[in-house]
């Protein structure tokens, strides 16, 4: 039963990291009508990025937090002209083509990470941003600072990023867009500001998500990216692409599934039983369980 | 035959055969990276007939295109008609499934891999040109078929179903049907290659089938021009052989070289160097300098 809750609770909070980083995505897809599979290794990228601010100015975790964030923001920010532009040319929205060149921009991620940053080698975070101090243990239960914090602020950025969805103007422009581009468009509503405004908080909610994955794992390398970003895509579309809520609940689903699966199956199968279960639900229902809303 | 000539051209011609199986279930736009899991799992499994079966190659072989084939036929039941990302995730996860069942595997070598594979023929220069000849004939055989395919009514059914699948659907097209004879079909290639991949190098490892491979072969087809095959044809050798000519600290960088490419490709020419109009503006002129040659 401890194993069992123990287990619990790293899926949650790896779960919640889930949920920041299908949302970031799905508010891309939603707004911006891209699929950015890559999204995962720009946060990978901006943990690498937190690191090397932190080893060369001797800065605490703020310089972390702000390198990270700030890092996430610029590489969605400038990647946002190179799908503009991919779109354009096809003359429509192309789901198709702005996937590749994502998997483009994250080849270049991933290799560049594994090239120029520790000479290809895994980072590790100290101090604070590594996560690991013991807050409370009961038997085998122990719950870290990292987890905590994972779980806390994956909770309230995701409620704000709610509030900010639902209860505001910017949020209601956002809603507008997906639902309706050429009605958005008729009522006024700026297309391309909007949209570059949901690469920037994608950017933020990526960079709180890089923050809290240094703070979960302790660590990073160059695969991390891709795995996670397998992960993501894998929740966004057995939720249902696009689907916020739906997100939410897979994403949360997945973490518990993963560490449980790692609490009772040794070596390396753990990831495979995990993967087959998400191959089979999208297998079986390749439209979500909760339905595509684009 | 000097050794990197012969690596050179083989590896060529599985870059090729690799990039013609993604083209095929392109043509409906499917990304279908199955195809690197197949290579992974027939390669495997055809060493380690051979290594431990003591079953000759060329049934090794055999099985090895068969069992691609199977594995596709069996996966396009479900995701023959789905949407391309689903059919993307769904090869992600193969790819992943397959290497941790590897990795796992005393029987093959887990994470060591197989080394040692012995020579087709016993003799190290008849496995040379034997490998060679059977890719080559592997290259005619196939590119006849996507030659003809590409020139048939089937060509122009899976070219509306890339355009609009409602469209293709309302003219009586079988989408599904159609993506799983060009799943099917892709997934053969691929078990092939996977063999010969191995049989290159005379062993298999893990890390010969990773997301390099999917990052080479995307960029070979969408560079080259993902609406014809003529293009991986071209770029293929191209892109595989100019890095070797850089010194190592650039040519290690070649999967970065291969990103900024695609990008600048998708940006500036979405359809990549030789497309359908290129190939049918040759054609035009090769036909017409054949009649007035007749006449």
């Amino acid at each position: 039963m401890q194993v069992f809750l123990a287990q619990v609770l790293n899926g949650l909070s790896l779960g919640s990291i889930y949920i920041l980083l299908v949302t970031g995505f799905n508010l891309l897809l939603l707004v911006a009508m891209i699929i950015h599979f890559s999204y995962p290794q720009v946060v990978v990228f901006s943990m690498y990025i937190a690191w090397v601010a932190m080893k060369y100015t001797g800065g605490g975790p703020v310089i972390g937090v702000l390198a990270a964030v700030g890092a996430a923001i610029l590489m969605n920010v400038f990647c946002a002209p190179l799908f503009q532009k991919v779109m354009k040319k096809r003359g429509e929205v192309d789901i198709n083509s702005t996937m590749v060149l994502s998997m483009g921009i994250g080849m270049i991620i991933t290799d560049v990470l594994s090239h120029s940053f520790n000479n290809g080698f895994p980072i590790s975070f100290e101090g604070l941003l590594s996560g690991h101090e013991t807050i409370f243990r009961l038997g085998l239960i122990s719950l870290q600072s990292g987890q905590v914090a994972a779980l806390g602020i994956g909770i309230v950025a995701v409620s704000g990023f709610f509030v900010l969805l639902y209860k505001t103007r910017a949020g209601r422009a956002f809603r507008a867009i997906a639902e309706d581009p050429n009605g958005a468009k008729l009522v006024g509503l700026p297309i391309l500001r909007t949209s570059l405004a949901g690469y920037a908080l994608t950017g933020l909610l990526g960079g709180v998500s890089a923050i809290l994955l240094a703070m979960l794992f302790g660590s990073a390398s160059p695969g991390l990216g891709e795995q996670v970003a397998h992960k993501v895509l894998a929740v966004s579309i057995i939720a249902g692409l696009g689907n916020l809520v739906g997100g939410l609940v897979v994403g949360l689903a997945l973490g518990v599934l993963e560490a449980l699966v790692q609490g009772y199956v040794s070596g390396s199968w753990s990831n495979s039983i995990a993967f087959v279960i998400m191959l089979v639900v999208i297998l079986i229902r390749p439209k979500g369980l909760f339905g595509i809303k684009l | 035959m000097p050794l990197p000539v012969y690596y050179f051209i083989s590896i060529s011609a599985i870059n090729i055969l690799m990039s013609w199986a993604l083209y095929l279930p392109y043509r409906v736009a499917h990304l279908h990276f199955l195809t690197i899991a197949n290579m992974a799992i027939s390669g495997y499994t055809a060493g380690w007939l051979v290594m431990s079966l003591h079953v000759p190659f060329w049934i090794a072989l055999l099985i090895g295109f068969a069992l691609g084939g199977v594995m596709g036929f069996l996966i396009s039941f479900l995701i023959g008609d789905a949407p391309t990302f689903a059919v993307v995730i769904v090869g992600f996860t193969f790819i992943y499934i397959t290497r941790t069942v590897i990795e796992n595997t005393k029987a093959v070598g887990g994470t060591l891999g197989m080394f040692g594979l012995p020579s087709i023929g016993g003799n190290p220069v008849f496995h040379r040109w034997a490998i060679l000849i059977i890719l080559f004939a592997m290259l005619v055989i196939f590119g006849f078929l996507i030659h003809r395919f590409d020139h048939s009514r089937l060509g122009r059914a899976a070219s509306t179903t890339f355009m609009d699948k409602d469209l293709a659907s309302s003219l009586g097209i079988d989408i599904k049907k159609m993506g799983m004879l060009l799943q099917t079909a892709s997934c053969i290639i691929a078990g092939g290659c996977g063999v010969l991949y191995g049989f290159i190098f005379k062993s298999f490892h893990l890390d010969f089938f990773t997301f390099h491979l999917v990052g080479i072969f995307m960029t070979i087809i969408f560079v080259g021009g993902y609406s014809t095959m003529w293009g991986s044809l071209l770029l293929a050798p191209i892109l595989y052989g100019v890095p070797l000519l850089f010194p190592p600290a650039i040519a290690s960088w070649r999967i970065v070289i291969y990103g900024v490419l695609l990008i600048t490709v998708l940006v500036l020419k979405p359809e990549g160097f030789i497309t359908r109009k290129f190939v049918h503006s040759i054609e035009t002129v090769l036909s017409s300098k054949r009649k007035i040659r007749n006449m």
